[in-house]
């Protein structure tokens, strides 16, 4: 009888000792999804630094200045191209919520536009670098103080940003040097060639055409959408006719879903003889 | 004889008058360097002006600072008209007072970049090369966008063989390429082969793969080294002749249909409403029998209609008129109503997109059908000289006005063909000076005709009529009175006579049409015509402020005695 007992706590023992294992097994489940979740929120809230962090590993200052750049140049150029190539246009018309700059503009009616932004690429390459003059800055003096946490000699020659947008990309470049020296190593980046930053980007189509249309608008007051649409196979121009004789251009670059807007007036034909 | 009789004359002063407000001033024009607003060198009035910079009492063009001409981006090669002066100088453009087409740095030409040619100035077809790290050809003697395009021809291409790791292999390319020594020293160049051809003995070999290529239309095959083969034709996958040589476009499957919802043909046609994409079971009817890709169908449906893609229509609003070329006289009481806009919708690459013509019915949405295949465009709406035409005729020419003759109903202040009246009307139409007759209706009976200082010149005739817009415009009658002016046109103070008999009893016997319902809807009608006037529905079917009987009233009775 007293063995039978025995076997039996010892099967009951045998038993718990399974549960525990399960229990314990399940705790760990629990921590490690715990530990996990925590590592995604905490990469969601510090990516930008996290991703800086990994780049210096690089040794590679282009890949760390672009990640430094990125988020605020295509912040930049999605205002910018919602706003008719300006980061704060001085005259605009509200579409969308968005303060759509007139390119091409004429207050009397019956007459054509008066252009607005002769060289546009010009204009928005130069809003994109005044707009990261600061960040850049900013930036290199990062990337001057990782090097020296990890116990690099640094010199740091900072210069201006400059911008130039080409086809499907935008290349961000600066005259910068930096220099790194710790015992045998001895590191210099953008002594000879320029520090280079490239982002995609379709502004350069999307500008160009843009201008092809403000040209139209001066000289016929107008412009007939399809005639791009046919040419170009990925566009999509839509002209949205505001009060007052407002015109508003969107083009839409249908495989990469990038848009650029901008305003026209031109020969307007008011209500009645006069308006 | 003596003739005994009272004639009492009852003058029963009928009047339809018209929505009116006052007109706005229009003051001394400015040409500002810059307006409040932040627009560049306009003419405006004064409190429209940016004090802070230059402004004169006189036009832009009379201005140094705002003198428009061509500006000129010596960089880019791209010349722009109308530029002031001062916008482009601040924007680091070359500013010339000549338009573009004297200046020889605007000159356009043939640029010629591989195998495409884009119409552009020279030095935009050097900064072009330089962009696209292409060899270009500058032809000046190009005259034509259109002609510079289709002299855009590609390449030849052929199968560059060459050594790699001690294996024959292919790439097909341009025979500049192909010798330019990127494939090494020792390479061949077969014209018009491809790399799969099984004569070249290369290891390249024939797939069931196929690739969409940018800036093409087809889909192609594949061979096993990635390089392009020919159109997709699931009847020649082993077809050894196919893997062999070139085919054109034209010699391929069903050259002349677009293959969209093919599963054999990839012979795709932009311009016929089909492109090479990706298949995608919820945009794509067919799976293709070989390879991810096939002809998409860009047309599109819309309103439980096809439209081809490119096609371009007119959309079918209640509110305003249908216009197709055969178009005659619309139906004023429920067409072109207040608000309403005509709008032109586009079939492009499977979506419809809408585009509105303006407001107050300044442009119009004209459409023609060739063969199936629709097109359309929203054109300025010329009804501004309707109303100082005299005769049908004029009144009628298509090619320099959109407007329509009312048989037997007449404006006021017409004297038939009298050319003074035809003035006068015009005056009126754009706005009377005289702010004591503004708005004023004529008087009139409804059989005679009036000159402009209420005279009667001669009895109605037969054929006479109204000239009146086709489509009636809108007009902001809420913030200028001109609106006012141009409705008024309309108004009409008619005249009614009634003879008393001996009985005692009352007879009508001149203008009674005027007691009639039918004349005053026959009167409103033709207000509505000329533009926003009158009673009637607004674009969304709400009735406006004034109905027909509101714009209807009788007044002073008087009795004249007449004895002889």
């Amino acid at each position: 009888m007293e063995r039978i007992f025995k076997e039996e706590k010892r099967e009951l023992n045998k038993i718990e000792g399974s549960m525990n294992n399960k229990k314990g097994q399940v705790t760990i489940f629990v921590i490690i999804g715990v530990v996990l979740v925590v590592a995604a929120i905490v990469i969601f809230m510090f990516w930008p630094q996290i991703r800086t962090s990994f780049a210096i590993s690089s040794d590679n200052p282009e890949i760390f200045l672009k990640n430094c750049l990125e988020d605020e140049v295509n912040e930049n150029l999605e205002i910018i191209s919602l706003q008719g190539g300006s980061l704060s246009p001085q005259h605009y018309f509200i579409y969308d919520g968005n303060k759509v700059e007139y390119l091409c503009y004429q207050e009397e009616n019956y007459i054509p536009c008066v252009v607005q932004r002769p060289l546009l690429k010009n204009h928005i390459e130069n809003e994109i670098s005044n707009s990261i003059q600061n960040t850049g800055g900013k930036c290199l003096d990062s990337l001057k103080e990782n090097l020296e946490k990890r116990g690099y000699s640094v010199t740091l020659n900072k210069q201006e940003f400059e911008t130039e947008i080409l086809p499907g990309k935008v290349v961000i470049s600066t005259n910068s040097s930096i220099s790194a020296k710790k015992d045998e190593s001895n590191y210099n980046y953008g002594s000879e060639n320029k520090l280079n930053v490239i982002l995609d980007n379709n502004l350069y189509e999307l500008s160009t055409i843009a201008i092809s249309i403000i040209s139209s608008e001066v000289e016929y007051g107008d412009s007939e959408t399809t005639n791009y649409m046919n040419y170009y196979r990925d566009l999509k121009v839509e002209k949205k006719e505001q009060s007052e004789g407002t015109r508003v251009y969107i083009l839409t670059d249908t495989e990469r879903e990038e848009q650029f807007m901008f305003a026209s007036r031109s020969v307007v034909f008011p209500p009645g003889y006069r308006g | 004889m003596k003739k005994l009789g009272v004639i009492f004359i009852f003058g029963i002063l009928i009047s339809l008058s018209f929505i009116s407000s006052q007109e706005g001033t229009i003051g001394v024009s400015y040409c500002a360097e810059r307006t409040v607003s932040g627009a560049w060198c306009q003419n405006v009035p004064l409190d429209k002006v940016d004090k802070s910079l230059r402004y004169v009492p006189t036009s832009c063009e009379a201005t140094s600072y705002c003198k428009l001409g061509t500006c000129i981006d010596s960089k880019e090669g791209i010349c722009m008209e109308n530029t002031p002066q001062k916008v482009c100088q601040d924007a680091g453009g070359l500013w010339d007072e000549k338009e573009s087409d004297e200046i020889a740095q605007c000159n356009l030409g043939c640029c010629s970049l591989g195998d495409q040619a884009a119409y552009v100035t020279q030095t935009r077809c050097r900064q072009l090369s330089s962009i696209y790290g292409l060899e270009s050809d500058f032809n000046p003697s190009v005259s034509s966008e259109s002609a510079c395009i289709l002299s855009a021809s590609s390449s030849v291409k052929g199968a560059c063989v060459y050594e790699r790791d001690l294996q024959k292999t292919c790439t097909f390319t341009t025979q500049e390429n192909c010798l330019s020594g990127d494939y090494g020293d020792s390479v061949d160049f077969h014209e018009e082969y491809l790399c799969s051809a099984e004569v070249l003995g290369t290891d390249c070999s024939r797939t069931k793969n196929t690739k969409c290529v940018e800036d093409k239309d087809e889909v192609y095959f594949l061979d096993s080294c990635g390089n392009l083969a020919n159109i997709y034709d699931s009847s020649k996958i082993d077809d050894t002749l196919y893997w062999t040589k070139v085919v054109d476009k034209e010699e391929s499957c069903n050259p002349n249909s677009n293959n969209a919802g093919s599963s054999s043909c990839g012979n795709c046609d932009y311009y016929l409403g089909s492109t090479c994409k990706e298949y995608e079971r919820s945009k794509d009817r067919v799976n293709p029998s070989y390879g991810d890709n096939v002809c998409r169908d860009l047309s599109c449906n819309y309103d439980g209609e096809k439209y081809q893609h490119g096609e371009t229509w007119c959309a079918d609003v209640e509110s305003v008129s249908s216009i197709s070329p055969d178009f005659e006289n619309g139906n004023p009481e429920s067409e072109n109503l207040p608000g309403s806009r005509y709008f032109r919708l586009v079939c492009y690459n499977g979506e419809v997109s809408v585009e509105s013509c303006g407001d107050y019915r300044q442009k119009i949405c004209i459409e023609s059908d060739i063969e199936g295949f629709s097109t359309a465009a929203c054109r300025v709406n010329k009804w501004q000289d309707c109303i100082g035409q005299d005769n049908q005729l004029d009144c009628e020419n298509s090619d320099r006005r959109d407007c329509m003759w009312i048989e037997g109903v007449e404006l006021v202040g017409i004297s038939g063909g009298s050319k003074t009246g035809v003035e006068e009307r015009e005056k009126a139409f754009a706005g009377s000076s005289d702010e004591s007759t503004r708005g004023q209706p004529f008087s009139g009976t409804g059989n005679a005709i009036f000159d402009m200082d209420g005279e009667e010149v001669e009895e109605r005739e037969e054929g006479v009529g109204s000239c009146v817009p086709k489509y009636a415009p809108g007009f902001n009658f809420w913030s200028s009175s001109e609106a006012e002016s141009i409705c008024a046109q309309a108004s009409i103070e008619c005249v009614v006579t009634y003879e008393t008999g001996l009985g005692g009893g009352k007879e009508c016997v001149d203008g009674c049409e005027c007691l009639q319902s039918s004349w005053i809807g026959e009167r409103n009608n033709l207000c509505v015509s000329l533009g926003d006037c009158g009673a009637s529905l607004n674009y969304v079917g709400v009735e406006g402020y004034y109905d027909e009987e509101a714009l209807y009233s009788r007044s002073g009775e008087e009795d004249k005695t007449d004895e002889e």
